[in-house]
């Protein structure tokens, strides 16, 4: 054993490794929840959940081009359960920068599923400015003593734990008094309230701590390293996302080819130049982004990183506020009413509303072109009134 | 259509910058665009022997026999240096409407003179409308014997008071030929027409009983000319690509080192976000021309579409570049000396060459209609 361990992984060898693995226990497809989570108990056992990660977490140090090899002999027969290395949020941060302790007690159920996650990170007065929070983890004794409010936070009321920051020291200047925490959800000092959209929907939650407590292990890096945490965090956020944005919900389809066509050919105004010219503009606008995320891609398989991929998110803004816009005007009249009878004002109407979901989640389209101008283009900062100074004395609002 | 090696492609678009970059200097695009000709003489030379100017020529006649990307990366360079010459008008529209029209005789005569610049060839292919559509051609053909007369005025011909071959699109009985006429013989007159981009030449041409011979087959003009717009429109797309990109370079740069208020005006968001938008334009503008060459290029099935696409989109992107870069400058743009208003001057024409944005979003979604049923 000693020695084939020592031995290089080469991907051929690779890949029949994990094509035998899967030839003996791949069954699927998976008929129901329970034979999922026992399937991926199977793909964590046999350390093909993480194959990147280090041995002793379950995982087998591979690279990343060989973990890839594994991803796709998955993907081929269509079993799920491995490339959690890459997408799972929770499990990555905890692996990075967690006590050995918390370690011990998460990783396994974390990668099995068995634990559910949310984030508390924003807060009322802490949007774009992420670094204002105001939350508070005092520590006492072997725990922290949390207090404050936490907002647009998804499966907050299903949650085990919350990727929580907060602040611990208000006598150094923002970024350094953060710390990083997995706040256990289940207490009488955590309380969840159900948000309401402007689109009517509940996704988020406000979260309110009242004395909550977090066990010292459960802080991720040391005491006022939390900025830096999250930043780890946020990277493995980022690389796991690249889902697009919502569609129309009424779910009732408008036929083949481009949905905007279809809809003023229903409406009976395609043939309107103007309805033409601006249904022009919208499809456009989507192919012109497709282009520009392709070439971004092709760039990256270059090597040289792409200007592109920054300007997605700012783009996706834009093309969704937009086709709200156009879906109206073909509606005209109709796009006052709402309801099951009236499906196509539904779409046009929760679009108009949803599109400010990818405008100021995640970061609003102002931060997004600041950001364009100052990484991409290479504008300086505007001055930072707060940055040098004691948290304590910043202005709020 | 045909591609280049991609070592020749690179070798030729590294040459094509050199030789912009020493003698389309912003001196000499000034110096230039006030002579009556518009172009310069001794560049003209040297852009047909890096083989430029017969880029798309078949090597048969002379030429690079290179295709769309080869085109859409050249104008780019263009563009950004904001040459002034018969480049597009000789080199992509004439010849590609000769190439099209495949008329074997007319070939032998003509392209080899426009490969290696000898030659300045147009073609014009609209009246006083300025649609570049059938319906808006006012030049008539009349049928005597063998030989053909013109009627008619053509307008927005490219360079058509520095050409030695007209390109005629007219109407006959029932269709749309193409038809050369020598400028210089009775009954054509060539007026120059002032023109708003001071590096284009563009002119008004008569014709009354003016000796013309038909090229390629009768009542077939049309396709050959859709077929010759169709790389025009990919080379202008390039070009408002190229020429957008350099100017927000040159914004930015200014933005980071004009100090107002004890910081550079960069540093304002309400500078940064103007050139944060400008940006995606710029990228997109890049991204659909490319597209459309490589379509075109690869004969795909949407490459109609893709070319429509990039017309509007590159024209649309150039026109808010350069206006915004305007604003974004403050009174330094206002200037005559200021480069800017040049481009804004070329994004103008260039918008309006070869259809205007609104006419080309229109075919484009007819395009899609057709594509999706």
């Amino acid at each position: 054993m000693a020695d084939d361990a020592a031995l290089p992984v080469t991907d051929d060898s690779l890949r029949e490794e994990v094509r035998a693995w899967l030839a003996a226990n791949w069954t699927g497809p998976l008929q129901s929840e329970a034979e999922r989570k026992a399937w991926v108990a199977k793909v964590i056992e046999a350390r093909w959940a993480v194959p990147r990660w280090p041995t002793e977490w379950m995982g087998r140090g591979l690279s990343d081009a060989q973990a890839r090899v594994v991803e796709r002999e998955f993907a081929a027969v269509g079993a799920p359960g491995t490339g959690q290395d890459r997408t799972n949020l929770w499990a990555n941060t905890l692996l990075a920068r967690g006590t050995q302790a918390l370690k011990e007690k998460l990783i396994v159920p974390l990668l099995r599923g068995d634990v559910g996650m949310c984030l508390l990170y924003s807060e009322p007065g802490a949007g774009s400015d992420l670094a204002g929070v105001r939350t508070r983890a005092d520590r006492q004794d072997d725990h922290f003593v949390v207090n404050g409010q936490k907002v647009w936070t998804s499966y907050a009321a299903a949650a085990d734990y919350g990727m929580l920051i907060a602040r611990t020291d208000w006598d150094v200047p923002k970024h350094r008094g953060i710390s990083f925490f997995f706040l256990p959800m289940e207490q009488p000092g955590v309380e969840v309230r159900p948000l309401r959209q402007i689109t009517g929907e509940s996704q988020f939650n406000e979260v309110f701590f009242t004395d909550a407590v977090c066990p010292a292990e459960n802080l991720l890096g040391e005491l006022g390293q939390g900025w830096g945490v999250l930043q780890t965090a946020l990277a493995y956020e980022r690389s796991a996302m690249g889902e697009g944005a919502r569609g129309p919900r009424s779910g009732v389809s408008e036929g083949p080819g481009e949905p905007l066509i279809a809809l003023a050919r229903e409406a009976g105004v395609l043939s309107d130049p103007l309805i033409r010219q601006e249904i022009a503009r919208v499809i456009a606008l989507k192919k012109l982004n497709a282009l520009n995320t392709a070439r971004a891609k092709a760039d990256l398989k270059q090597g040289t990183t792409s200007a592109l991929m920054s300007l997605g998110k700012l783009a996706m803004s834009r093309i969704l506020h937009e086709e709200a816009r156009v879906r109206t005007l073909i509606l005209g009249a109709g796009s006052v009413l709402e309801g099951p009878d009236h499906p196509r004002a539904e779409d046009a109407n929760f679009l108009t509303l949803n599109a400010y979901f990818t405008s100021i989640g995640g970061g609003t389209d102002q931060i997004q072109r600041n950001i364009i101008g100052e990484r991409v283009l290479g504008l300086p900062k505007e001055p930072e009134v707060d940055r040098d100074i004691p948290f304590r004395e910043v202005r709020t609002s | 259509m045909v591609s280049l090696p991609i070592e020749e492609r690179l070798a030729f678009q590294g040459s094509m910058l050199r030789l912009l970059a020493e003698r389309s200097t912003e001196a000499d695009v000034r110096r230039v665009m006030e002579t009556d000709a518009g172009y310069d003489p001794d560049v003209w030379k040297a852009l047909a022997e890096i083989g430029a100017v017969g880029l798309l020529v078949d090597p048969e006649y002379g030429g690079a026999g290179a295709g769309p990307l080869e085109l859409e990366l050249v104008m780019e360079a263009v563009g950004a240096a904001l040459l002034c010459s018969p480049l597009l008008t000789s080199g992509v529209l004439a010849a590609g409407l000769l190439q099209a029209l495949g008329d074997a005789e007319a070939n032998a005569r003509l392209l080899p003179g426009i490969a290696d610049g000898s030659r300045i060839a147009t073609a014009a292919l609209t009246g006083s409308a300025g649609t570049w559509t059938p319906d808006g051609v006012a030049v008539r053909a009349r049928a005597d014997g063998e030989a053909w007369g013109l009627e008619g005025q053509a307008s927005f011909v490219t360079h058509g008071q520095i050409a030695d071959v007209l390109l005629v699109a007219a109407v006959e009985a029932d269709g749309i030929s193409v038809f050369e006429v020598d400028p210089t013989a009775g009954g054509v007159a060539v007026k120059p027409l002032p023109v708003f981009d001071h590096t284009l030449r563009l002119a008004q041409i008569s014709f009354e009983a003016a000796p013309a011979r038909l090229v390629g087959k009768q009542h077939a003009g049309w396709n050959a000319v859709e077929e010759a717009l169709g790389l025009a429109r990919v080379a202008l797309a390039g070009e408002q690509a190229g020429g957008g990109r350099r100017v927000l370079e040159f914004t930015v740069d200014y933005a980071k080192n004009r100090i107002q208020f004890g910081r550079s005006i960069g540093s304002y968001q309400a500078i940064k976000h103007m050139a944060a938008d400008l940006l995606v334009e710029s990228e997109s503008a890049t991204s659909a021309a490319r597209h459309a060459a490589a379509q075109l290029a690869a004969g795909a099935p949407d490459a109609k579409s893709a070319v429509e696409l990039a017309a509007f989109a590159c024209a649309d992107a150039f026109v808010k570049i350069c206006a915004d870069a305007i604003q974004m400058h403050g009174g330094i743009a206002f200037t005559w000396n200021h480069p800017a208003h040049l481009y804004l001057r070329r994004a103008r024409a260039d918008a309006q060459l070869f259809g205007a944005p609104a006419f080309h979003r229109e075919r484009y979604v007819a395009e899609l209609e057709a594509a999706h049923g």
